[in-house]
Formats: C-alpha cells, sequence, structure tokens
C-alpha cells in the first residue's frame, strides 16, 4: 500500500468521524445555553475555543493511544490479517448500527447513546461557565461516542502504524484536522453570528442524510479493506495474485 | 404580575414531586431562549412577558396542568413572536 493510498484511507476514516454528532450537539447546546444566559461575545469565544480543543485533545490522545497499544501486536510491517478481519468485522458492526439507530426516533437530534450519558452531557453544557469547564466537555464529548468512532479510529492506526515516522505524523494531523472539521464549522457559524436554532434546523432536516451516509462509508471501507487486506494477502502468499 | 400562582405543575417525567406555577422561571426559561437566538435584553424581556401573560390566560381556568403542557402552550405563543426562540424552547431537550 502506498503512502497516499494510505492517507486516503486514513481521510475517509476522518470523514466518517467527522460525520458523527455527540459533539456537535453538546457544543450546539452548550453555545445555546451561554447565549441564553446573556454572556459576552468574547466568553462565548472562549468556551467555543476550550470545547474545540478539548475535543481535539481527547481525538489525539486516543489515536495515539490506540497506537502505542497496537505498537504491541504488530512488530513487523505487516499488520496480521486476523487483526484486519476483526476491523472490518467492527467496521460493518459499526456501519449497520449506524444505519438501523444512530438517531433515536422523533424530533430533534436525539442519539442513541445510554440516557445518562446524554443526560450528563447536557447537564453538563448547562453548567459549563469558563473555558477549563468547556475543555473538560469538550473531552467528555468525544469519550461519550467512542462506541461509534472506535472503528475508524482503529483502522486509521492500523494503516497509520506500518508508515515512515514523518508520514505517521501526517496521518496522526490529517486525522484529527478532518474529525474536528466539523465541530469547527459548527463553532466558526456559531462565533460567526449565525443563530443556533439555524444551525440546529439544518442539523435535523439533514439528519437521515448523514446517518445514511456514515454507514454506507464504514460499508465502502470495510469492504475495501477486507478485499485488500484480508483476501488479497493469502492469494499473494499462494501465487495467484500477479 | 411575577407572583407564583396556586397551581401545581405535574412534572412531565412523574420523578419529581408537583410544585406551584412560577411565572419567574417561565419569564426565565424564555427570554433565556430569546437570548439565545441573539435578541436584545429589552425585547426578549418584552416577548417574555407577552408569552407568560398568554400562558397565565390559559393557566386561569386549571388547577392541575402537567410541565409539558405549559411548553407546549408557551411554545405556541412564543411561535407568534419568534420562531426561532421557539424551536430552541421546545426542541432544546432533543438535541443530544
Amino acid at each position: 500500500m502506498t503512502d497516499i493510498i494510505a492517507l486516503s484511507i486514513v481521510c475517509l476514516a476522518a470523514l466518517i468521524h467527522a460525520s458523527f454528532q455527540l459533539s456537535i450537539s453538546t457544543l450546539t447546546l452548550m453555545s445555546g445555553h451561554s447565549l441564553g444566559h446573556g454572556r459576552s461575545h468574547m466568553r462565548l469565544l472562549s468556551l467555543l475555543g476550550g470545547f474545540t480543543l478539548g475535543a481535539t485533545t481527547m481525538t489525539t490522545l486516543l489515536l495515539c493511544t490506540l497506537g502505542l497499544l497496537l505498537s504491541y501486536l504488530v512488530t513487523s510491517q505487516q499488520v496480521p490479517s486476523v487483526l484486519w478481519a476483526a476491523s472490518c468485522g467492527m467496521l460493518f458492526g459499526v456501519g449497520l448500527a449506524v444505519w438501523l439507530f444512530y438517531y433515536r426516533k422523533g424530533k430533534g437530534t436525539m442519539l442513541w447513546l445510554p440516557r445518562q450519558t446524554a443526560e450528563f452531557l447536557a447537564e453538563r453544557s448547562k453548567k459549563t461557565k469558563n473555558t477549563g469547564e468547556a475543555f473538560a466537555l469538550g473531552l467528555a464529548s468525544v469519550f461519550g461516542e467512542l462506541l461509534f468512532i472506535a472503528a475508524p479510529l482503529l483502522v486509521s492506526v492500523l494503516i497509520i502504524l506500518p508508515l515512515a515516522p514523518s508520514v505517521q505524523l501526517s496521518g496522526i494531523l490529517l486525522y484529527v484536522g478532518i474529525s474536528m472539521s466539523s465541530l469547527l464549522i459548527v463553532a466558526m457559524l456559531v462565533s460567526g453570528g449565525h443563530k443556533i436554532s439555524e444551525i440546529q434546523r439544518w442539523r435535523e432536516a439533514n439528519k437521515t442524510f448523514l446517518q445514511f451516509t456514515a454507514g454506507s462509508a464504514l460499508f465502502v471501507l470495510g469492504f475495501y479493506l477486507y478485499v485488500n487486506e484480508v483476501l488479497t494477502i493469502p492469494l499473494a502468499a499462494g501465487g495467484l495474485a500477479s | 404580575m411575577t407572583g407564583d400562582k396556586a397551581i401545581d405543575i405535574v412534572k412531565s417525567s412523574g420523578k419529581r414531586s408537583t410544585e406551584s406555577f412560577s411565572r419567574d422561571k417561565l419569564h426565565h426559561s424564555i427570554k433565556a431562549a430569546c437570548l439565545s437566538e441573539r435578541s436584545h435584553d429589552g425585547e426578549a424581556t418584552n416577548t417574555a412577558d407577552k408569552v407568560c401573560d398568554a400562558v397565565i390566560i390559559w393557566l386561569e381556568q386549571r388547577p392541575v396542568v402537567t410541565s409539558h403542557d405549559i411548553r407546549r402552550v408557551a411554545s405556541k405563543h412564543l411561535t407568534r413572536y419568534h420562531p426561532g426562540a421557539a424551536y430552541i424552547y421546545e426542541h432544546h431537550r432533543y438535541t443530544i
């Protein structure tokens, strides 16, 4: 696998991560409460900055920690097929889960999360007053969605691990940058003066499309990796591939 | 009209006990919804006053209502003055 293909796969996985909505929902809620309490624009900016920085930090930490743990398993330049097979299974499973029940039925953008986690994040977003709390909320919001982001994270780590160190760094930066892009866009819209209701209405109107796209992308990525990393290697070893 | 009315509000979840209707509490939540839509403070206060008055008129013949009823009626009146704020007021619990 060339570096370009490897980084392209990382980009696709990061785009899938970016389509997940828990951090965006929490950011929207926090911004609404901050404006509702009549806090200044500077305070809103600092909260948005703290939250985005927190989410970015947690994503980087998760990616690097998973990389460190898997580096003990992947000792050579080749990731074991069994690990790829497990990752592909995870991609298919999460893809199906996203298709079937990422959003709860009914109005709004309620996510399929344990209600205690959702209520905790909603309550914390109401009580967030300073940058430190916003940073912690950003950390928690990424961690809360671990069930869904685990698959794209795992695949990205498996792709990045065998690369040269400088390309590994590019892969990490690409993943973190792209996966945070949706959050950054919403933060910029809020700080630029857009109404929360407009953002929330757009999210609600397009939730089915986002859900279908994320689920389909997980399937496409899983299928591609299964063919290239699980099926092709034994065929090549048996002299059946060119 | 800033005091509490002798009307019991049954909480929607059913987990908490009933409480008396508080105009201030309703006013605060409607004003917050307007402010979150970037209304000016005076405009938000005016809108909240109008909505609270309309809700109190609706409440006069009802000794017991649920918090969901209050939210629905307040939201209906708020839509006339500020549709964006009404959307936020009604939907903020369905965001996450």
